[in-house]
């Protein structure tokens, strides 16, 4: 793929290595995800959906194959080059929203940013205020996210996922702990993002209907990609 | 304010009852810290003012006079001898008055005073008590022990023809401010003057014998005509004292006995207290220490999910650790604080309750600001320490694991 966000090229990874224990998760696996796609990635439990996720997130490595990630070889990259990398190019949502309890909405929407930074400012604040804004939550910025609901808590961690403005989000059941008008609402919000700034999403989802309203729904069974098809033209 | 520092403060604030659970513990402990150290340093300075009140730092005497036999040399032949040990007379210190400019070349030293001191009899009416006279120069002497201060009846002035004494001394005498007295030695040379003065110096035992009169009165008494039987010095810092005295002697010659010396017996007890003091504050801040560093595990096991995702976010190992150190400093730092007011507020109230009979306090424990300086050092970087290891454990902390767990 010319303009693609992530390749993946026979990416295997196992655990336990090296011990009597040792299990290949992923036998091998390639993957291209384009600029803006909004692609879905189903496949029963077991399957190697979450070892893929931490591979394709920068959070583990593969024992063989290659990535990369905005063009860029990661198996060159050293822990800090790693971490900064992830922090550029990959927002995260994950099942559990995962907010700091100890901050307001608006400050975990910056937090990526103040990481990055080191110290707060008001061009940070102005952006996660207009990222708030985005997911419709303006009003509770000030509140500590413990106050808030389970579906406002996803959208405060979308925002989050977006406060880098990172090319690729990823996204891993985003929407299982939520009842289904918060879980449409979250949808809704990820596609609307896509939309708009032309972010390409990574689903993992097990939910059909989700899944079904993804331009792209790659299957993974076993460790190997078994379909990959385009719903839609996006 | 940096992220490090910002997070930081939001954990701990977030912690209410863990936090303050190792804030009263870091308290505790710094107060129980400081009230000792204070009580200790406090009763030592006491001790120590007392027993230099009537004292000199250094005492330089005369070399002792020794019996040299002479060998009469039987070639080949063994000799036997018994040397008896000479009875020391009361000797002048040999050109006292160039030795007197010599050792106020000395660094350290801060007063040098000739004295000529010697055994009398004091004499009135019926009365007569043994004495130690003590033939001084006022002005030098005067800043040795301030006389002028402990005088209790008349002037501490004195002319040839004057001489001071002790409360007690006057009571057994029965002789006031104005009275003559007639001083005498053993060996038959006596001295009547009048009393102008009357001193207390605090310890019985110098006010029931100690007399003071000018240096030549007492030359004239003694015998030692134009000599000087001791020279007295002061020192800038009482605690080097046995260092100048060295010093002294090594630039003149002469023994020169320091008070540390003197009182050596005071000495190895206030060390044996100094020592335990010092194994009690490490006991009571690895106690402390220890306290800190359990909460702070504890809430890295808590926050090892919201870790895992900072460090997902783009953290580094770094940032984590420095959150967690930071939340360690802040507990030593905050509880330094706390626990110098509270040892501030229980040495008043033990100062108030350890009175003198007549109501002056029994002890003066001046809170000193530098001993809640070191302790705010101390307890920041015993904070800091308690801290690595849960700050370590936070950094290690892999994010996949962390999340998944």
């Amino acid at each position: 793929m010319p303009d693609a966000v992530l390749t993946l090229e026979g990416v295997r990874k196992s655990y336990d290595k090296g011990k009597p224990t040792e299990n290949e998760v992923l036998h091998g696996v390639d993957l291209a995800l384009g600029r803006g796609e909004f692609v879905a990635l189903i496949g029963p439990s077991g399957s190697g959906k979450s070892t893929l996720l931490n591979v394709i997130g920068l959070l583990d490595r593969p024992d063989a194959g290659k990535l990369f990630v905005e063009g860029r070889d990661t198996s060159r990259l050293d822990e800090h080059a790693l971490t900064r990398l992830r922090g550029h190019t990959i927002g995260f949502v994950f099942q559990y929203h995962y907010l700091l309890s100890a901050f307001s909405a608006i400050e975990n929407v910056m937090m990526p940013l103040l990481l990055e930074r080191g110290r707060p400012d008001a061009a940070m604040r102005e952006r996660a205020a207009a990222l708030l804004e985005k997911v419709g939550l303006a009003r509770w910025a000030a509140n500590p996210v413990g106050n808030l609901s389970g579906g406002q808590q996803q959208r405060v961690a979308v925002a989050r996922a977006l406060a880098m403005g990172p090319p690729l989000v990823l996204a891993d059941e985003p929407t299982g702990n939520l009842d289904t008008k918060s879980a449409d609402g979250v949808f809704e919000l990820m596609r609307e993002v896509n939309a708009a700034n032309g972010t390409a999403f990574l689903v993992v989802t097990h939910d059909p209907r989700l899944a079904a309203r993804c331009d792209r729904v790659v299957e993974l069974v076993d460790g190997r990609i078994v379909t990959d098809a385009v719903r839609r033209a996006a | 304010m940096p992220f490090e520092w910002i997070a930081a403060m939001r954990f701990l604030a977030e912690g209410r009852m863990q936090t303050a659970f190792i804030l009263v513990g870091a308290a505790i402990g710094v107060a129980v810290i400081v009230f000792l150290s204070a009580i200790l340093t406090g009763m030592q300075q006491n001790i120590i003012r007392r027993s230099l009140l009537s004292q000199a730092h250094i005492v330089i005497q005369p070399a002792e006079e020794v019996a040299r036999p002479q060998p009469r040399g039987v070639p080949g032949g063994g000799e036997v001898s018994v040397v008896q040990k000479r009875a020391q007379r009361l000797l002048s210190i040999d050109q006292w008055q160039k030795i007197v400019d010599e050792v106020r070349g000395v660094p350290g030293v801060k007063v040098v005073s000739p004295t000529v001191a010697g055994p009398a009899f004091a004499l009135r009416g019926d009365a007569s008590k043994s004495v130690s006279v003590n033939g001084i120069v006022p002005e030098e002497y005067n800043r040795i022990v301030p006389l002028p201060d402990k005088m209790v009846a008349g002037t501490w002035r004195l002319a040839s023809t004057d001489v001071l004494v002790g409360d007690e001394l006057a009571k057994d005498l029965g002789a006031g401010v104005g009275d003559k007295l007639r001083l005498a030695t053993a060996a038959g040379s006596g001295v009547t003057l009048t009393i102008t003065g009357i001193f207390d110096l605090g310890s019985r035992g110098v006010n029931e014998r100690n007399a003071y009169v000018l240096l030549r009165t007492a030359q004239d008494l003694l015998n030692l005509p134009g000599g000087a039987s001791a020279i007295d010095v002061t020192v800038d810092d009482v605690w080097a004292a046995e260092d100048v005295a060295q010093r002294i002697t090594a630039r003149v010659g002469l023994q020169a006995d320091s008070w540390i010396r003197t009182n050596q017996q005071f000495f190895i007890a206030l060390n044996a207290q100094t020592i335990s003091n010092i194994v009690l504050r490490i006991s009571v801040g690895v106690s402390v220490a220890l306290g800190i560093a359990s909460v702070l595990v504890v809430s890295v096991v808590q926050k090892s999910r919201e870790i895992g995702i900072l460090r997902a976010m783009g953290a580094s190992r770094r940032q984590v650790m420095d959150v967690f150190l930071i939340q360690g400093g802040i507990v030593g730092l905050a509880g330094s604080f706390i626990g110098s007011a509270i040892a501030a507020v229980a040495l008043r109230m033990f100062q108030g309750m350890l009175r003198n009979p007549d109501g002056t306090p029994l002890f003066l424990l001046p809170f000193d600001p530098r001993l809640v300086a070191w302790a705010a050092v101390i307890a920041t970087l015993t904070g800091l320490a308690a801290a690595v290891t849960p700050a370590r454990r936070a950094a290690k902390l892999d994010p996949v694991v962390a999340i998944r767990a």
